[in-house]
């Protein structure tokens, strides 16, 4: 029971994290290779305001999301002049930054030592610290994610985003400000990666580096392709399909002294068969080309 | 025509491509209320001409200036608010939205487009949307692409895509239109009927139109005043039926 109520609560933050990315790569067509650095500038925010100064989660988050906001605009900039592969390089770069601040800022962030010990989100007094009740609270804010994400995903702000992911040169010729929505849907995409930033920091109790790497970024990524981008249902199926398919091939009885390769070959070999023959994800209709 | 008001002038415009004088020194004022035709071989500049209008280019020399407004440092969203739409000749519909998102998108100024009314006057923009939306509406039905509204934009024909990109022009409420090839590839019954949009927004509208074009006998049907381009250059300009008496004009397009 445990352990499901673990995976449950990885969907609810890989959800929020998939969500948050689609708004950048499946909306506004900008492919980012960056979204770990931003959860985890989420999270590392939100543990330092939470141990450090002592505050409360929702006041912390608050600090998270706006301190990643604020950081996204570094990817921001770039992506008013620079195009497809080259914007990709910016974002690996910028990644790769973060991820050096993290492992390095010893005084700060204690670097590879991690931060053990954070607290639990408390909600009027109490503390969620069961599984159970950080299941709940975990779906809870993958919810609001979800409502807000839906709210944008149905406005004319998501039509003018993908009508520039299409065509941004007619788009601008029909009044679309395009600096402005790709810093927006940039903005609004990593903010929302620090709440799933927070969510894991406070559900693990620990926190470093490893956790935010490259690797990260393009797992994301991957739960958005293999979901389908461009559309509510995809990043969710992309979520729950990605972290249940590992633990579903843990039930095929392989032996124990090669299972661990193996089922990564068939995990490997699953993603390039379902991109072989579902380019637009599982639940997607929108395809990169 | 000189008791006319103007309502686009360009001033000693020009623009470099590399080595070549895309456009050379062009001076023109276009008159309000008038069907202009810009005529030329192929490479006289007329394209460019457009996308030095519209913001996609910068002039490296000269002035552009709409209503008084001087709009050639302005970028592309800037200049469509102010009024000045364009069609493309290569119809650039976006793809992946339907036919009906392809129409709403069209609206230069949408408060929808931006997070804060989207969060804090959700109700103002809703009741704009709807507004929109009747427009759109009406607009799809009148190029004849009712029924279509929710296939994806890619899956129309090419002629289907031009109208789909009329509609999407006309939604937009522009005051000076910029109309590349307007009936290229369209049957000749559709070509009919966007001649008399053309004419008709011009008359009981009161836009401007601007536009490129091949053939001769669209010129002659609809325009007011025509400019021949080549080279770059301003090369002749006059009535349609005066201006196909011109010597360079028969040369470029009848080889005498």
């Amino acid at each position: 029971m445990n352990y499901l109520l673990h995976l449950f609560i990885m969907i609810s933050i890989y959800s929020i994290l998939a969500m948050s990315i689609n708004i950048i790569t499946g909306y506004a067509g900008l492919l980012s290779l960056a979204h770990a650095a931003f959860y985890g500038i989420g999270a590392y925010t939100t543990t330092l305001m939470m141990i450090k100064l002592g505050i409360n989660f929702f006041p912390a988050l608050i600090c998270g999301i706006i301190v990643t906001g604020l950081l996204s605009l570094a990817i921001g900039y770039p992506s008013l002049k620079l195009k497809g592969d080259y914007f990709v390089l910016t974002t690996i770069g910028f990644q790769i930054i973060i991820f050096s601040i993290l492992y390095n800022w010893i005084s700060l962030t204690r670097g590879p030592y991690g931060i053990p010990g954070i607290p639990r989100p408390s909600l009027l007094g109490h503390e969620v610290s069961s599984l159970p009740e950080y299941f709940v609270f975990s779906l809870i804010i993958a919810l609001v994610v979800f409502i807000f994400v839906r709210l944008l995903a149905n406005s004319p702000f998501s039509r003018a985003l993908r009508a520039m992911r299409d065509d941004e040169l007619a788009a601008s010729a029909m009044g679309k400000d395009v600096f402005r929505l790709k810093i927006c849907s940039i903005m609004v995409g990593s903010s929302l990666a620090a709440i799933a930033g927070a969510l894991y920091a406070t559900y693990v109790t620990y926190i470093d580096p490893t956790s935010f790497t490259l690797d990260e970024s393009i797992f994301i990524l991957t739960l958005l392709l293999v979901g389908g981008s461009g559309n509510l249902r995809g990043p969710i199926v992309g979520a729950i399909f990605m972290v249940l398919l590992p633990e579903a091939l843990r039930f095929i009885g392989l032996p124990d002294t090669i299972a661990p390769n193996v089922r990564q070959i068939i995990y490997g070999l699953l993603l390039i068969i379902l991109m072989r023959y579902r380019p637009q994800g599982l639940a997607g209709e929108y395809r990169f080309e | 025509m000189k008791d006319v008001p103007t309502i686009l002038r360009l001033r000693n415009v020009t623009k470099w491509f590399g080595g070549l004088k895309a456009v050379d020194s062009v001076t023109i004022d276009f008159r309000e209320r008038k069907i202009t035709g810009l005529i030329g071989p192929n490479g006289a500049g007329k394209t460019t001409l457009f996308n030095l209008i519209n913001g996609f280019l910068r002039p490296d020399s000269g002035e552009i200036y709409y209503r008084n407004i001087r709009i050639d440092h302005l970028m592309p969203w800037e200049i469509a608010k102010l009024g000045i739409g364009r069609l493309f000749q290569d119809v650039r519909i976006f793809r992946k939205l339907t036919v009906l998102e392809n129409v709403l998108t069209g609206k230069p100024s949408h408060p929808g487009e931006a997070l804060t009314p989207l969060l804090f006057s959700l109700h103002k923009v809703r009741k704009i949307e709807a507004h929109l939306l009747d427009e759109a509406h009406h607009w799809i039905e009148f190029v004849g692409l009712t029924g279509k509204e929710h296939a994806p934009a890619e899956s129309l024909s090419y002629g289907q895509q031009k109208l789909l990109s009329l509609a999407r022009l006309l939604v937009g409420g522009y005051d000076l239109l910029l109309l590349d090839e307007p009936t290229a590839g369209v049957n000749p019954v559709m070509a009919g009927k966007i001649l008399d949009i053309i004419k008709k927004m011009v008359t009981e509208e009161g836009k401007t139109v601007i536009f490129i074009e091949h053939n001769m006998n669209v010129v002659v049907e609809i325009a007011d005043w025509v400019y021949f381009l080549d080279e770059g250059k301003l090369a002749g300009m006059g009535r349609p039926q005066d201006i196909l008496g011109d010597v360079n004009v028969r040369k470029a397009y009848l080889g005498i």
